[in-house]
């Protein structure tokens, strides 16, 4: 398979999910386990035989689901529903999850009533995440889903399979990281569309086979030239997005405008692939301690941790990169992002980074006016080139800057 | 210029509880108390969600429930000055009203005590009581269901600079897994009690922490005491407003709310609620109704717009329409006063918190709420979507569903907010409303 033969295949994937798990399922005869991000280890479903897949946001437009859930919610909820409304999430035997993002939970409610032959499994896992108990509480909720998974698969997920399936998932995610940093570097062309197909059909595919496309692809990457500071498209990092993707429509956007997107902490990008499961150790004590590392490693709003903040991450990150603008990506209606942003905002703004605020929609997303603006943005950081910049701003907590 | 034509301004038609005249005083003594805590030299805790309230009450620590004090701008039309605070610092107008006040008191604060700090004299009006709110010492977040009271809690700690010591309670949602589980029973339900109780326990030496002293168990027993009296006797009176005409509505049980959820936990509030016992049992006796020529029944779904609380009482009543029960009224606050041993009150305050009006799963709030149509007698439903507060909204179309489906009852949506008048529409709320009254009707006719 050559490299772009590799790519195109990701983006199959990633444009059908649930075709690829109809196929897969057909072919191998075994249950299809479908579940809500962010936080799921899909290593215990991988463990017990059975395809995890990652439930994601479709384009179609949201129909049936409307007679569920109000059109004021995040576009991932509404299209879930709509799914299993539709029908079309009949492929899965499972549903399991246990983020409780309350838009999520809503959802989650109205797909048990859509799908009443389908078993949703959940436990809610603990949000805070510097609490005495939060470690153990964390493998508890761990242990009780797989508890469930078990008494509904009807057969036990064995520690050694789930070991084996850890130490898959760590090798995949190890491989993608070696795409960012080598995108970072300049070693390798990836537009922040291929960039997402691949970590998108990774929530999706047999992960031997998605592991053994990405081996591929670095084997067949090409070396390219890196690209030298000062010159060249302007270097972005993309922030936010958690459950659903960006469209590649807007992603293929920034490119036209100029941008080349360096890093991102994306859940459809480096934040589903930043963190390993510990190996070597209890594997439920492995996956408790992956939860919590990867707050620590790429923040999440979703989680409330005093001692780590999303907005130093996100600077820190941008100066590895050399990132010399961010654009932040928010899902309409996303309540731990719109809590979080303005902490974000001042800390940029104080430091003299910056950034650009785009919301956007599951349906009617006016791709033509946010251009103008991702224009004029990338127009603001290429003059910022080779020029003194004044020293960082201190405003004064709580005004508009 | 032609001078403007107004409405004449129509006498009052809804039949409002004398007795619960009383909780406006309760109420502004409770607020004074908190804007007096500073110079009383008095801890200040904040907290969203769960009624933690008696637990601080018990160490002498003054409480702000953040929602309480959001709705009292609002009730008071003052919410506008901190919403614009908020907006201004970024938090966007899809975030929970509720919080978005709240925070925007918060930004107030901060930006008043820095002005100060720097000499500056814009220093606020006696009269902007966003700003009166005092800063916190502490905050507790206790908050079932909904994801976004954790969020708020520790972007107010953020908003702070992280110098305020922050606790964390969590608070499982009831999914209604396994054969066993039900309102109030269960694997599931005993097992998140005893984690949430747990938790209390931790709660209580983070605040021996914050005021030196060791926790003093035994007036929380007395204050939980009163807790459980009064609850008992408030829900006495919901009880008897399954007569016709209904002695209550709804609306006198949103102006009571605050003296059960948040005002101090002493003789008073045994007293308002005997009150209002007392009175609803001698509309009883007497065929008084609280909405004069009670013609329909109706439920309320929904948390309360409280911009609107005395618009909507004589709105429905105009319509002759008691609305008689409500989701947030009736399924909440102290709801399970037998689950409470004053003598041992942890884990029945625990269970009280997990079984706020949104944290069981679709299964069994559905149950319950057809419940109380059904006890309740009503004709129809009144479903309030509230804007941004999703914890809300999130079962409203099963709800709807199953009422016309297992009861036969017509129901009707609208669209407002907890706290953000903006997002009301007062003409659509008159025209779905009578187009519900006028099928249920067609339908009494059609059944003649």
């Amino acid at each position: 398979m050559t490299f772009s033969d590799t790519l195109a295949r990701f983006s199959e994937v990633s444009a059908d999910p649930l075709g690829y798990a109809r196929a897969w399922k057909a072919r191998t005869g075994r249950s299809v386990i479908g579940s809500f991000p962010m936080n799921f280890p899909s290593e215990m479903v991988h463990a017990a035989g059975a395809l995890p897949l990652i439930i994601q946001e479709d384009d179609a437009p949201i129909t049936v689901g409307h007679g569920l859930l109000y059109p004021f919610y995040c576009g991932y909820t509404r299209s879930a529903v709509d799914q299993a409304a539709k029908g079309d999430l009949a492929v899965l035997d499972a549903i399991m999850f246990g983020d409780h993002c309350v838009q999520l939970l809503g959802a989650a409610d109205a797909v048990r009533v859509a799908l009443p032959d389908t078993r949703v499994i959940f436990f809610q896992l603990i949000s805070s995440m510097c609490d005495p108990w939060t470690f153990g509480r964390a493998r508890e909720s761990f242990q009780k889903l797989r508890t469930e998974l078990e008494d509904f698969l009807e057969h036990p997920v064995e520690d050694a399979a789930l070991v084996a399936s850890i130490a898959l998932f760590n090798h995949n995610r190890t491989l993608i990281r070696q795409l960012y940093t080598m995108r970072v570097e300049g070693r390798i062309v990836l537009t922040a569309a291929q960039m997402q197909s691949i970590v998108k059909s990774s929530m999706v595919m047999d992960k031997q086979e998605h592991t053994a496309l990405l081996e591929t692809l670095l084997a067949e990457a090409a070396a390219s030239q890196p690209a030298k500071p000062g010159e060249g498209p302007i270097r972005v990092h993309l922030s936010g997005h958690f459950c659903q993707a960006p469209k590649p429509e807007l992603l293929n956007m920034f490119e036209e405008c100029g941008a080349v997107v360096v890093g991102d902490d994306l859940y459809h990008g480096f934040r589903y692939i930043s963190t390993d499961v510990p190996e070597g150790i209890d594997p439920m004590d492995g996956l408790a301690r992956w939860y919590m590392d990867r707050n620590t490693g790429v923040p999440c709003p979703t989680r409330v941790q005093n001692n780590v903040d999303w907005d130093a991450f996100l600077i820190e990150a941008m100066r590895k990169e050399r990132a010399e603008g961010m654009i932040v990506l928010m899902a309409k209606f996303c309540e731990p992002h719109m809590y979080y942003y303005p902490e974000v905002k001042e800390a940029f703004e104080r430091a003299n980074v910056p950034h650009l605020l785009i919301e956007t929609e599951h349906e009617g997303m006016a791709l033509e006016y946010m251009r103008t603006r991702v224009e004029s943005f990338l127009e603001l950081v290429k003059r910022r080139r080779g020029v003194a910049q004044p020293a960082p701003v201190h405003p004064v907590e709580g005004e508009p800057a | 210029m032609n001078a403007p034509v107004l409405p004449p301004k129509l006498p009052g038609v809804a039949n409002k509880l004398k007795s619960t005249r009383k909780a406006g005083k309760l109420v502004n003594e409770y607020w004074e108390m908190v804007w007096r805590a500073k110079e009383e030299g008095k801890l200040v805790c904040w907290y969203e969600g769960s009624a933690i309230n008696p637990f601080l009450e018990a160490a002498d620590i003054v409480w702000v429930h953040g929602e309480a004090y959001s709705a009292m701008l609002a009730a008071r039309h003052q919410e506008g000055p901190a919403q614009a605070a908020a907006e201004a610092r970024g938090y966007m107008q899809e975030l929970c009203s509720y919080a978005r006040t709240h925070l925007g008191c918060a930004v107030s604060n901060q930006r008043n005590r820095n002005d100060a700090d720097a000499g500056f004299t814009d220093i606020p009006e006696d009269d902007d009581i966003a700003a009166r709110l005092p800063a916190p010492d502490m905050i507790i977040s206790a908050y079932a269901y909904c994801s976004t009271g954790q969020q708020w809690d520790e972007m107010t700690s953020r908003l702070f600079g992280k110098k305020i010591p922050i606790f964390n309670v969590s608070i499982p949602w009831i999914w209604a897994s396994g054969k066993d589980a039900g309102y109030c029973r269960g694997t599931e339900w005993e097992e998140t009690s005893g984690y949430v109780a747990r938790q209390l326990e931790d709660m209580v030496k983070f605040i021996e922490e914050r005021t030196g002293k060791p926790y003093p168990w035994d007036r929380l027993r007395w204050l939980m005491s009163n807790v459980k009296r009064a609850s008992e006797l408030r829900l006495e009176a919901m009880d008897m407003c399954t007569a016709t005409p209904a002695p209550a509505s709804f609306f006198d049980w949103v102006v009571s709310i605050a003296p059960i959820n948040q005002l101090p936990c002493n003789e008073s509030i045994v007293d308002y609620f005997t009150s209002v016992r007392d009175e609803v049992a001698e509309r009883v006796r007497t065929g008084e109704g609280a909405v004069p020529r009670e013609k329909y029944r109706l439920f309320f779904d929904g948390i309360m717009n409280w911009n609107k609380v005395g618009w909507l009482a004589e709105k429905f009543a105009r319509y002759d329409a008691t609305v008689v029960a409500g989701r947030y009224t009736h399924m909440a606050f102290w709801q399970e006063p037998d689950l409470i041993d004053a003598n041992n009150p942890v884990l029945g305050m625990a269970q009280n918190y997990l079984i706020c009006p949104n944290n069981h799963s679709s299964p069994i709030l559905v149950d319950l709420i057809m419940g109380l149509c059904s006890k309740y007698q009503v004709d129809g439903m009144v479903i309030h979507a509230s804007r941004t507060c999703r914890a809300f909204t999130n079962p409203q179309f099963l709800i709807a569903d199953a009422a016309s489906k297992r009861l036969g009852i017509q129901t009707s949506m609208f669209e407002g907010d907890v706290v953000d008048e903006s997002f009301y529409k007062d003409e659509l709320v008159n025209t779905r409303v009578e187009a519900m009254l006028e099928a249920i009707d067609a339908r009494r006719l059609s059944a003649a």
